[in-house]
């Protein structure tokens, strides 16, 4: 075992209580956006375009208006570019009246060709391994694997460079060349995409689900035509964000709009048909690798070249690409996007890195199957990171990879296979962020945070941050978090929000821990509080030990602690490496894949409460078997029209297919300051189960999701869709 | 109840090939609750149907406009005012004011919806109010007995069974239910009991935990 991690240590701050808002969870109590319902609220809604390339022929905007309990009712434009493209906007009564209201719309279209098929957009396949994209295009890069994020700026590859790539590769003494697909993969929030604006003349209230209180709230400034303090937001519950509630708001703006215009409280509430066509997604990729491989192990180089499949209206189909193992002349890697009649991206959980971390480890795999090599022993051969190199020794031992056999050596049609992949996350610098410590005669400590909790459980942290460094029971606490009138906090994006507030609760907690400590020490009339501290809910040092609530008594009103700085030696980067293990089998005559075991090893800096972390990480961990085996966008291929857009053939995962998990919360280095696992556990899994298939079946299955029908064709001798 | 009887009215065709929307849709002439479940028929046959038409068994009629039903909510009695084409849960949440079940597919896909209705857990969302006249709806909230949380409830907590939380109260009625009906399960009927709900954060190991601690504890 490592000395980095022992099964029954604690390490953290000692929290295992459940989350502070889990009772309201459990009763109905918490109130999300959508559980409110004002006297006189109105509904409103988007037009939307229901096929991949439509123009509208016929709208009776007069005929709707003239439906019952319709409002209003506008086109905006009339050419429609994706299934679920906004044409134009309806207000009414109720959600019955909307549809009535549409339906007397009696919209009709000329349907043109959709744009559904990435690889008519790309250049043939033989073409590939030269492949820079066009000027502007895209980003290019090296690097020890794989160039900088895609879909950003960078310099294209020169002919020269791409020609020793290509020389590296196949000069080695095995080379593999492949291409891996990725599907597109939409969120699926449970809590669908809705905001409640009510406006009142010269102040408003609303409610939205979102993952950034105080971004949003700026965005319901302007078709508000009010100042951000005229505006509360509140977002006390959030039902699920991963990534798709950040950035831009339509909903809210024409919530805004409408309850402006009719002096009411005015709801958009997407239906379930809405959130999965048009609230962005994981894009897909076609990912070309080419690497040579030396006898030894070691990676010679070569060729990444990753095409992003993006929506009509955006690009940021970028792959995510870092370098994670050591190849001798670092591999040219080159992106560019394409772009669908369809649906357009937004961040999921870790933007581009499952793609390209599933492409990149069964690159690995492949490699090492090469050139017979155990891919446990391959990856810590080339792993660049010494935290991973610790993690796979202790994540082999938990899985039992010593039972690893090949597809071959293994009877009968069950076949087992056991998988490793790596993962990481870049966490750069502190945003802004507040937090204010309130403290009453009764003993009531009230915590405050305008960031939000978005399932993550932000509450429970900033809360355990203040009881820990106060050290009194969790009960005294009151903590307050997502409405835009507390103090000022970051959205959750980037796994970001633990990162960026926890120090700054902590210093405020500690400045409310000095004041109270000053009181007493003015009570007991001793010249200062250097020998007091706060244990366990008393005051002791040099006096007769005090029981908080006591101490409190000594409160002059309230105690207000609000700090915005950074304390000393939490200023520092944090890491979020992580390595996960998967033991699975496959029924190689269905093609049925059963996940038996997960081991999921994560740095996440100061662990602050341990069931908040663990529930992060397991999780991505079965959100990641959903996308690996499971989760597909289906589009139509000549209309464009999603042909799953609901939640019964969109098939996230449930509770049949849920493995045994075994998070480790890892810690390698004991003054590292609290780190955001949002994001980096999602890495890693879809190459882990991946190459665990692989293992099982003894052939690469090198398009997701690896569906039973995909494994049977690898089995059958189809390798990968194009190559 | 209040529901009127036209027994004479001709009625369109009811069949098992209705779907819900169009029969939903078809709200303002007739409803036939034999295309949904055959239980809901045996209620309806029971309470409403004239014994001398037993071709129009099960087929009520009702007002398109608002219409005062009477359900019992967590052990008492409210008069709402719904439309006839109103789902339970659309009732639920914006007549009744209980906001603890949610709708997530408005389908049955997901049983972010589930309620429990004469001691079966029911997706509310696929059930029109006016079919749940007469009969016992417990909510998340109707589980609280005496200011204490159900044990289920209580395992939840304990267990930290919930991230973002849209999908618990869901997850808490289809336990409950399911540990009424299988007091003492194992982990694999565990699953396949609670397969019909959708917990996209992907909380499920903690919601096994709790509810394999809520079979080994009390029984309401």
């Amino acid at each position: 075992m490592s000395e980095f991690w022992r099964p029954d240590d604690r390490m953290a701050l000692e929290n295992d209580h459940p989350r502070y808002d889990v009772t309201e969870k459990v009763t109905g109590r918490a109130k999300y956006s959508t559980d409110y319902y004002p006297d006189k609220l109105i509904w409103a809604a988007f037009i939307r375009c229901p096929y991949g390339v439509a123009k509208v022929t016929n709208a009776d905007v007069e005929a709707a208006k003239k439906a019952p309990g319709v409002l209003d009712v506008q086109m905006d434009k009339m050419d429609g570019v994706y299934c679920g493209d906004h044409l134009g906007t309806i207000c009414a009564e109720s959600r019955q009246a909307i549809e009535d209201g549409i339906a007397a719309l009696k919209l009709a279209f000329d349907i043109g060709e959709a744009k559904t098929d990435p690889l008519k957009q790309l250049p043939p396949r033989e073409q590939w391994a030269n492949f820079t994209p066009p000027t502007g295009g895209g980003p290019a890069g090296r690097g020890g694997g794989g160039g900088r994020r895609g879909g950003r700026g960078g310099r294209a590859a020169s002919p020269e460079e791409i020609a020793a790539a290509n020389a590296a590769a196949t000069g080695a003494d095995h080379m593999i060349e492949a291409v891996y697909e990725t599907q597109v993969q939409t969120h699926c929030c449970l809590e669908p995409h809705n905001v409640l604006v009510d406006y009142r003349g010269d102040h408003a209230i609303a409610w939205g689900s979102s993952q950034g209180t105080f971004a949003y709230r700026d965005q319901l400034t302007r078709p508000l035509n009010l100042s951000a303090d005229k505006v509360e937001f509140h977002c006390e519950y959030i039902g699920g964000g991963f990534g798709s509630k950040l950035g831009q708001t339509p909903e809210g703006v024409l919530a805004s709009q409408m309850s402006v215009k009719f002096n009411r409280p005015c709801r958009v509430l997407l239906t379930r048909k809405e959130e999965q066509l048009d609230t962005g997604n994981r894009p897909g990729s076609i990912q070309y690798m080419k690497i040579g491989v030396s006898k030894d192990g070691t990676i010679a180089g070569g060729r990444m070249v990753a095409f992003g499949i993006a929506g009509a209206m955006s690009g940021g189909g970028g792959v995510r690409a870092v370098p994670r193992y050591k190849m001798t002349t670092p591999a040219v890697s080159s992106a560019m996007d394409v772009t669908l009649s369809a649906g357009g991206v937004r961040p999921m959980r870790a933007p581009g890195a499952p793609q390209y971390t599933y492409a990149y480890e069964m690159l690995m795999e492949e490699l090492a199957q090469s050139i017979g090599m155990d891919s446990l022993e391959f990856r810590q051969k080339n792993d660049v990171d010494p935290v991973r190199q610790e993690m796979y020794k202790v994540g082999a031992e938990l899985i039992g990879w010593k039972d690893r056999k090949a597809s071959k050596d293994q009877k009968g049609p069950i076949k087992t296979g056991f998988g490793v992949a790596a993962g990481d996350w870049g966490n750069g610098g502190f945003g802004n962020a507040t937090v204010t410590v309130n403290i009453y005669p009764d003993g009531r400590v009230e915590v405050l945070s305008g960031c939000q909790d978005i399932g993550q459980g932000f509450r429970t942290l900033v809360g355990d941050c203040v009881a820990t460094t106060l050290d009194i029971p969790y009960t005294y606490l009151a903590v307050k978090v997502g409405v835009s009138n507390l103090p000022n906090g970051p959205g959750s994006g980037g796994s970001s929000t633990s990162r960026t507030v926890a120090p700054r609760a902590f210093l405020a907690a500690q400045q409310a821990r000095d004041g109270i400590l000053g009181l007493v020490a003015k009570e007991m009339k001793l010249p200062d509080a250097s020998k007091l501290k706060i244990e366990k809910g008393m005051i002791t040092g040099d006096i007769k030990p005090m029981a908080w609530t006591d101490a409190c008594k000594l409160i002059n009103g309230q105690l207000t602690y609000t700090t915005s700085d950074l304390p000393e030696g939490m200023g520092q980067n944090t890491q979020s490496q992580c390595v996960q293990f998967v033991k699975l089998n496959v029924d190689t005559e269905t093609g049925v894949v059963r996940v038996e075991k997960i081991v999921a090893l994560q740095e996440v800096g100061k662990p602050v409460n341990r069931n908040t972390i663990e529930n992060q990480i397991t999780g991505a961990c079965i959100e990641g078997i959903g996308y690996a085996l499971f989760e597909d966008r289906i589009l139509n291929a000549a209309t464009g029209v999603m042909n799953n857009a609901n939640l019964e053939m969109y098939k996230c995962p449930g509770a049949v297919d849920i493995p045994e998990i075994v998070p480790v919360i890892w810690r390698s280095d004991p003054n590292s300051p609290v780190n955001a696992v949002g994001e980096p556990p999602s890495v890693p899994i879809a190459g882990a189960l991946g190459c665990a298939i692989y293992n099982a079946i003894g052939v690469p299955v090198r398009k997701m999701p690896m569906t039973p029908r995909r494994v049977l064709a690898a089995l059958g001798g189809e390798k990968g869709a194009v190559a | 109840m209040a529901i009127t009887q036209e027994p004479k009215t001709p009625s369109a065709p009811i069949g098992g090939d209705v779907s819900r929307r169009s029969f939903i849709k078809g709200i303002g002439s007739v409803v036939g609750a034999a295309a949904i479940v055959p239980s809901m028929l045996r209620v309806a046959s029971a309470q409403d149907a004239p014994a001398a038409a037993p071709l129009r068994a099960g087929i009520r009629r009702y007002k398109a406009t608002g219409q005062a039903l009477t359900l019992k909510i967590n052990g008492k009695e409210q008069k709402l005012e719904v439309q006839a084409n109103a789902t339970l849960l659309d009732t639920i949440r914006e007549k009744a004011g209980l906001t603890g079940c949610k709708e997530v597919c408005s389908r049955g896909a997901c049983g972010g919806c589930t309620v429990m209705v004469d001691g079966r857990s029911i997706n509310s969302c696929m059930m029109l109010a006016v079919d749940a006249e007469g009969r016992e709806i417990t909510t998340v909230e109707g589980l609280i007995k005496d200011g204490k949380l159900d044990p289920v409830q209580a395992a939840f907590c304990e267990h930290d069974a919930s991230q973002c939380g849209y999908c618990i109260p869901g997850f808490v009625m289809r336990s409950r239910v399911f540990l009424n009906e299988n007091p003492k399960p194992t982990l694999d009927e565990i699953k396949h009991g609670l397969s019909g709900n959708i917990c996209r954060c992907s909380t499920y190991i903690r919601i096994f935990a709790a509810v394999t601690a809520a079979s080994q504890g009390v029984k309401p």
